[in-house]
């Protein structure tokens, strides 16, 4: 049978989930359980044969790990500050979209549907050498922007080499500018998805739009908004390994860059560090999709 | 910026959006096959078959894809390379190449999203028309054919359309691993004309627009369609 489970969050309002296989208490249990014990014992074998492989590779590991690391924490960076820019280009985008205006409509409705149907890697690339090369014709040049912006906080010795800096900047504004598309399309969603009596309750309390908007009907829409956006983060962190394919000249030294530059030489160590750097992904997104599905949960309307 | 590039590059880039689409529907397919045989397995009563199966699941959804396209390419050439030398076979490593391995790796992707699909479309359908199968004196196995797989499969298309939309975009993937894709011959095309590369982006964007936008027309229709007819 299907048990419903019972999550208590604390707010008079129990969710519940249902475990969604099928129970083993069922009449027909048969002889074909006895495998379980068999598959308990192949992950114990399968976990020692992993801590093995690891071993063998111990000199590796201590002395590339520093580096290993250092490229998940740019990795980090390069997400939190892409999905940043994302909220705030989807959440334009979404206002383009709802607005009484044709023209801002037709923008944002163009800018959806085209970066939605084309691949991130074209729009990195687009951005890392297109655009790239032409703002450096025009002179642009983000390094001396981020650069004079960290001497007023007083931390320019923070700042990478220009190189990086551009990689960085580039690689941003790709992943920012494709995941702000599909942020409109959840920011809208979630906005329309507020029962328009909302709306009219308030005009008829004599708000205008603007406080509707800002009191009612978005602190609603955030709620339903919640889950996507946690789901679309972790699609963020692995989409910015692509990043590591735009990085010509391996200026952006993220997870995967410096997976593939540690181990260039030897074909073993290069598999033992692709393994080794999908671990560190599984390591960083797993316990995000955990909270993700507990935002889920958390988040869940009361029908 | 000369636009004349356009006319140049066109059939190479045909070329290229040709071998996208034998990448995406071949892939698809067979992820669709080994989503299926993985949903079954992941709503099994059986342990040590949901327990491989929702292990392989999250690993696939936490890793990047083209994480795994790397792993699938240079990984399994130095495995089997390492397994041939140890086993004494001929060199296994060379059926490894672009195209085995894009696919490779789009099908292992794509079969755990498939899956997920899979499983919410088989647990949409109430329990009671299960329960009265049993009732009726059907088999498991006639209930699931008979029963749940046709009032599962029209809810299931929506979501398999806008996976293969998903396909169509993450096929460029492949182009850093192999060279017969679209991005592939964007980026021979840009590497050799450094100074030009605007209008090119603009034709390949415009070629996998070709490819998306009908496909995701056809989503909208038919979804809505299904709506008309619950």
């Amino acid at each position: 049978m299907i048990e419903p489970k019972i999550h208590d969050f604390g707010d008079g309002d129990p969710r519940v989930s249902v475990i969604t296989h099928a129970n083993q208490r069922s009449a027909s249990r048969g002889w074909l359980v006895i495998l379980n014990y068999v598959f308990y014992a192949s992950v114990i074998a399968v976990v020692g044969g992993l801590v093995y492989y690891l071993y063998q590779f111990r000199d590796s590991i201590t002395l590339f790990f520093p580096t290993l690391l250092a490229g998940a924490g740019t990795t980090i960076f390069l997400s939190i500050s892409s999905m940043i820019l994302a909220a705030i280009f989807g959440f334009i985008g979404a206002l383009g979209r709802l607005s009484r205006f044709g023209p801002f409509r037709w923008l944002a409705a163009i800018y959806v549907e085209v970066i939605r149907g084309t691949p991130i890697l074209i729009q990195l690339f687009l951005w890392g050498f297109g655009i790239r090369g032409l703002l450096e014709q025009v002179g642009f040049d983000p390094y001396t922007i981020v650069f004079n912006f960290m001497t007023i906080l007083q931390s320019n010795s923070l700042v990478p080499n220009p190189n990086v800096v551009d990689a960085a900047f580039y690689g941003i504004m790709g992943l920012s500018f494709n995941y702000g598309a599909y942020l409109t399309e959840v920011f809208r969603t979630g906005i329309e998805t507020v029962p328009i009596g909302q709306t009219e309750a308030g005009l008829s309390l004599g708000l205008n739009s603007r406080q509707i908007l800002r009191h009612i009907v978005l602190p609603q829409a955030f709620r339903i908004t919640i889950p996507p956006f946690a789901n679309y983060f972790i699609t963020l962190v692995q989409d910015s390994a692509l990043l590591s394919a735009i990085g010509g000249a391996l200026e952006l030294q993220e997870l995967t860059t410096t997976a593939a530059t540690v181990s260039a030489s030897n074909p073993n160590r290069q598999l033992f560090f692709y393994v080794f750097g999908a671990l560190m992904f599984l390591a960083i997104c797993y316990p995000l999709a955990l909270l993700a599905h507990y935002l889920e949960l958390r988040f869940a309307e009361a029908y | 910026m000369d636009f004349s590039i356009i006319l140049r590059a066109l059939p190479d880039f045909l070329d290229g959006t040709k071998n996208t689409i034998i990448y995406c529907v071949s892939s698809f397919a067979l992820a669709l096959l080994l989503g299926l045989v993985l949903a079954l397995a992941s709503g099994s009563k059986y342990t040590w078959l949901r327990g491989p199966a929702r292990i392989y699941i999250e690993v696939i959804r936490s890793t990047p894809m083209i994480a795994q396209m790397f792993l699938m390419y240079y990984g399994l050439s130095t495995i089997l390379f390492n397994l041939s030398n140890s086993f004494g076979w001929n060199n296994l490593a060379v059926y490894v190449n672009g195209w085995t391995a894009g696919i490779a790796a789009l099908v292992l992707n794509y079969a755990a999203y498939e899956a997920e699909v899979f499983r919410a479309g088989f647990l949409s359908v109430e329990r009671g028309q299960t329960e009265a199968a049993l009732s009726l004196g059907l088999n498991s196995s006639q209930n699931f054919i008979r029963i749940v797989l046709p009032q599962a499969v029209p809810l299931m298309i929506p979501p398999f359309v806008n996976d293969f939309i998903y396909m169509l975009k993450d096929s460029a993937i492949v182009s850093v691993i192999a060279g017969t894709e679209l991005t592939s011959k964007l980026d021979f095309w840009r590497i050799t004309n450094g100074s030009n590369t605007i209008p090119l982006f603009i034709l390949a964007m415009a070629l996998y627009l070709v490819l998306s936008l009908p496909t995701s027309y056809f989503a909208r229709w038919y979804e809505r369609k299904l709506r008309a007819a619950l």
